[in-house]
């Protein structure tokens, strides 16, 4: 039965990201990306990583892609028109990808099970790893909230607009 | 799962799924007259005693009324708009607790259709789903006004997701659980022998900040902005009839009888009643006592629906952050 919904799921997330790339219109493109952060939420939580699931759609589904989808509809950029002809430099380098990724598929098939361990948790998932963030990890935690918030500042340096800005448009 | 769990299951979806629809036209009704009385207007009184029927006939209008569709709009996510955020709206109930328990054959089964442990995660990431439906909405249908209104609506639901999932974490830290059930059964029994210990005597800031972010998330006054007649014609909805329209309301409608539940449920004491202790007996009156909680927010929603002025644009958002 769990292999079932994995199959399931997988499939649908793999349709979903092949949607992504291969959508014409820019709009349906963030719509498929929506869907298959829902399809590689179900499958966090048939892992048993039930926090991690919920937050994939929180943070990704629920803001990253409303940033996307902000962009993309504010520039008006129509349907794209694919260019169907290929390079020699296109077919090494696809090639290449197809190679990586069959390594990763060979190793991943021969190492991980397809479902979830049978032995569930201890304590809840959120409690675990709110249990390990806040003792063993409590370093790199605050070190990277420290980190995002250069990140912010910096970000918000590099696009404020000048002070030689404001002269202009107010003269 | 057996037989009888299964019949369990579905009649505990049914009951307080359709519990939540129904409230819709309960809701029409009385946000209408409501306003009206507060306005000193009559309000609708033709369709029956007291204008009661009045949902009916908007009802029987929706369904019967053609359901234009514009020539140049993107017929797909035009089509999907409203069922983006109606999916989300519904989703939302599944978490809500409304009561205790009840017991069938000897074994105590939850008044709640899925008690996840990650409850309010789920429902803080479910509701930010919502914004799709306004989003795509707004964007297909092909029209400046309505992609201004949409921009508008989610950048306005966006940045109070923030204010309110920081009042949520408040309560979470407080009770210990991301599960809405247990954060309701932690508010039971009374603090300095006085007052019952609700979320809303233990956190009165949380509660306001709440409250406040609660009506920026669904649109009502005084965060109408998306809507403000005056300015954008109808804002996201401008482009759609009948029947889709009917479907944004109800959405948006259920969207407020949500999150009027989940502020019951971490700040009213879910379904406990104020003085009361006893366990299963409370379970059955509980259940009642929950829904009421949920309409008596509803009426708050409603007085404060038509009293206070619209924001000024950039003073919302600005004054999410402060907040």
């Amino acid at each position: 039965m769990k292999e079932l919904f994995f199959i399931f799921f997988s499939l649908y997330t793999i349709a979903a990201a092949l949607g992504v790339v291969l959508a014409k219109n820019p709009v349906y493109s963030a719509f498929s990306l929506i869907l298959s952060f829902f399809g590689l939420s179900a499958l966090y939580v048939m892992w048993g990583a039930t926090f991690i699931g919920m937050i994939q759609i929180l943070v990704y589904t629920g803001a990253i892609v409303v940033l996307f989808v902000f962009v993309v509809m504010l520039l008006d950029l129509g349907s794209v028109v694919t260019d169907h002809s290929h390079s020699w430099l296109t077919v090494m380098v696809s090639a290449i990808a197809v190679w990586f990724f069959s390594l990763l598929m060979l190793r991943t098939f021969n190492h991980t099970p397809l479902v979830a361990p049978a032995t569930p948790l201890a304590e809840s998932n959120t409690r675990l790893i709110s249990q390990l963030l806040f003792t063993e990890y409590l370093w790199p935690f605050e070190i990277l909230s420290i980190f995002l918030l250069a990140l912010i500042i910096a970000i918000y340096a590099l696009t404020r607009p000048d002070a030689a800005d404001k002269r202009k448009v107010h003269p | 799962m057996t037989g009888l769990e299964w019949i369990i299951l579905l009649s505990k979806l049914l009951v307080i799924y359709l519990t939540i629809v129904h409230v819709v036209p309960i809701m029409i009704w009385v946000e209408r007259k409501g306003a009206a009385l507060i306005q000193d207007r009559p309000g609708p009184n033709r369709v029956g005693p007291f204008g009661l029927l009045q949902p009916v006939a908007d009802a029987l209008k929706f369904l019967v009324k053609e359901d234009p569709i514009p020539n140049s709009v993107n017929r797909v996510l035009y089509a999907m708009g409203p069922f983006m955020t109606l999916v989300p709206a519904s989703l939302i109930v599944a978490v809500l607790p409304v009561g205790d328990f009840f017991e069938v054959q000897g074994k105590s089964y939850f008044m709640q259709i899925a008690d996840i442990n990650v409850g309010l995660l789920y429902l803080l990431s479910i509701s930010s789903l919502g914004i799709y439906g306004i989003l795509f909405g707004g964007w297909a249908s092909n029209n400046k006004y309505s992609l201004m209104g949409a921009m508008r609506s989610a950048s306005q639901i966006i940045s109070y997701e923030i204010p309110l999932g920081l009042a949520a974490v408040g309560a979470v830290t407080v009770y210990g659980t991301f599960s809405l059930r247990e954060m309701a059964l932690g508010q039971e029994g009374t603090f300095l022998a006085v007052l019952p210990r609700w979320g809303v005597f233990m956190q009165p800031i949380g509660f306001l900040v709440f409250f406040i972010s609660a009506f920026a998330e669904t649109n009502r006054l005084p965060f109408d902005l998306p809507e403000t007649e005056g300015e954008l014609v109808a804002g996201f909805h401008t482009e759609y009839g009948s029947m889709k329209f009917a479907t944004y309301f109800m959405a948006e409608y259920m969207n407020m009888a949500t999150i009027s539940g989940l502020m019951t449920t971490l700040y009213f004491g879910g379904w406990h009643l104020p003085y009361l202790t006893d366990a299963t007996l409370l379970g059955w009156l509980g259940g009642q006592r929950n829904l009421l909680a949920v309409l008596q927010f509803l009426i708050f929603f409603f007085q404060s629906c038509c009293l206070p002025a619209h924001f000024r644009l950039g003073a919302l958002d600005g004054a999410a952050f402060p907040l």
